[in-house]
């Protein structure tokens, strides 16, 4: 079977600037990864729920402006609804002191300003093969 | 029939089984990516779930880009969901050509809706060609079927043979035509007749909208009508909410009228392969332009057929290399004995070559058709032209299912006819 990632690429909170996810969602795309693209402004129990129905093994959140706060929330829910194995990365705009907390609570990577998109795509195929494989062991 | 799941733990699956007839979420989702995959336990999953089919009334959306499908879609998904139906839908989008990737944005129109507790939408990459479409999207329906979703939606990328592969899948086509395509809707009006139920003209609040309505209705007069159903045309503006409970009931009418579960008749098997051998071999030989060609059969079976050609002076171009009309006459051979090998005589309405690499004198060619879809209609096939290992051409084609069979005496040729006969035949 043929490994062709599955990926959310989503905003959560306020923040409507989607030129960033729009991008990646692109560039992923172009890697032969096959994307689930939503308009900014999701819930989080939206999210969990479009995860789930979805079966992704990755969700990127981008976030510009501060959303990037409640990705913590978003991991728990996705916990709480069985899906702690799905990969979280965060890309955008996230203050030094707030990537810590990220990483603790679960997120794979954050991805900064003037990240390579080749390095996302890289990084994003070498994670949902880890996902994978821990969800449907050969 | 094959019931039992291989090898692992018997509870599991029985557990598994049991999740995804009850509607559990991540149950049905895992279900489906095993079915898009081609994972191993797939086709034992969806053999055990074949009792709990045909509850869903299957709806398929489909029409040109743009039309407005998903935006209609989501406010069907409303309308289902305020008249307290849990309601599935399979989003299809085209994958990159280049690539193999694929951007799935048929939520974005979607996402007020799909956040209810009833709705369950999955989006699915058409993965290059309408075959792997046709077949998965065959199995997710169902998996959206046993879990006790209905109706089931099923909305498609907008492309001409898609089209006719998805309307393969449903009890009801819908087909949306957004208004003012002018000649374009008569372009395409053939095709779109030939599958529809229900004609849609979406973005009603376009002052074009009336005048589409009345050109769908007059060609629509124009046309044989196929039993006691007569295809409604339905204008709609989705954004406002106008004519989408319509459309949900006229839907509906045509479940009652056509019958739900319309889709699984096309799925039943009726004839034994011995059965369908010897018919293509009965035809095969009645074939004079098979004859004329010398055309070989080499196998043939329900839905499918081989037959094999050498490459001779008389088929050569001005360039030295076979004439890709010989190649087209070998593929279009082979896929009218597949599509002709269970009974009712089937007639091809469309068909598409791409040709991958030259033959030269002496090669000698294969080709293999297979059936992708079949309902009672409509039937797609794929036909591989081979030369050894290398492909020399790609065929795909689609067939109308007409009513009558092939005379009995055709059928019925006795036990000689059940094996295939060889190249000396």
């Amino acid at each position: 079977m043929s490994l062709r990632p599955k990926v959310l690429v989503t905003k959560i909170g306020l923040d409507g600037h989607d030129r960033g996810s729009r991008i990646v969602a692109a560039h992923l795309r172009d890697a032969g990864m096959e994307v689930v693209y939503t308009p900014p402004w999701q819930e989080i129990a939206a999210v969990v729920k479009l995860a789930q129905e979805e079966d992704v093994d990755v969700i990127g959140i981008s976030s510009l402006a501060t959303d990037h706060l409640i990705v913590p929330r978003l991991m728990h829910a996705l916990r709480d609804a069985g899906l702690a194995e799905v990969g979280v990365i965060v890309g955008g705009i996230v203050p030094d002191e707030d990537e810590r907390a990220l990483l603790d609570a679960g997120v794979a990577r954050v991805f900064h300003p003037g990240s390579s998109l080749d390095d996302i795509a890289a990084f994003v195929r070498d994670l949902a093969a880890r996902v994978r494989s821990a969800r449907f062991p050969a | 029939m094959k019931r039992d799941l291989p090898r692992g733990d018997d509870a599991a699956a029985a557990a598994r089984l049991a999740a995804i007839r009850a509607g559990d979420r991540g149950a049905v989702a895992r279900a489906i990516t095993a079915v898009e995959n081609g994972h191993a336990d797939a086709a034992a999953l969806l053999a055990a779930l074949e009792g709990d089919l045909g509850r869903a009334h299957v709806v398929g959306i489909t029409g040109p880009p743009g039309a407005g499908k998903s935006t209609l879609i989501a406010a069907l998904v409303g309308e289902c969901t305020r008249r307290g139906r849990r309601v599935a839908v399979v989003a299809v989008d085209p994958s990159s050509p280049l690539s193999g990737g694929a951007v799935l944005g048929d939520r974005i129109r979607m996402s007020e809706v799909a956040a209810a507790e009833g709705v369950f939408v999955r989006s699915v990459a058409s993965r290059g060609h309408a075959g792997g479409l046709a077949s998965a999207t065959r199995g997710i329906v169902d998996l959206m079927d046993a879990a006790g979703f209905d109706p089931v939606i099923v909305e498609t990328v907008g492309a001409g043979q898609s089209e006719v592969a998805i309307a393969a899948l449903a009890d009801t086509s819908v087909v949306v035509t957004p208004p003012g395509l002018g000649d374009d809707v008569q372009a395409i009006k053939a095709g779109i007749l030939e599958i529809a139920d229900v004609l849609v003209v979406s973005k009603g609040d376009s002052p074009l909208a009336s005048a589409t309505v009345r050109d769908l209705k007059d060609m629509l007069r124009l046309r044989a009508r196929r039993g006691a159903w007569t295809v409604p045309v339905v204008l709609t503006a989705a954004t406002r909410g106008e004519g989408v409970a319509e459309l949900l009931d006229v839907a509906a009418r045509h479940a009652e009228a056509c019958g739900r579960g319309r889709r699984l008749a096309g799925a039943v098997q009726p004839p034994g392969p011995h059965d369908a051998a010897a018919r293509v071999a009965t035809l095969a030989r009645q074939d004079a332009f098979l004859r004329h060609c010398a055309l070989e059969l080499l196998d043939a079976g329900p839905g499918r057929a081989t037959l094999a050609m050498t490459v001779g002076a008389e088929h050569l171009n001005f360039n030295g290399t076979c004439h890709g009309g010989a190649i087209f006459a070998l593929a279009d051979s082979a896929f009218g004995l597949a599509s002709n090998s269970h009974g009712p005589v089937a007639a091809g309405i469309e068909a598409h070559v791409s040709y991958h690499a030259a033959a030269r004198p002496g090669d000698r060619l294969v080709a293999r058709a297979e059936e992708v879809s079949r309902n009672a209609r409509l039937a797609t096939y794929r036909i591989d032209v081979t030369r050894g290992d290398v492909r020399v051409a790609s065929f795909g084609g689609t067939v109308y299912i007409a009513a009558r069979r092939h005379a009995p005496r055709e059928a019925a040729t006795p036990a000689a006819g059940a094996r295939v006969p060889g190249p000396s035949s």
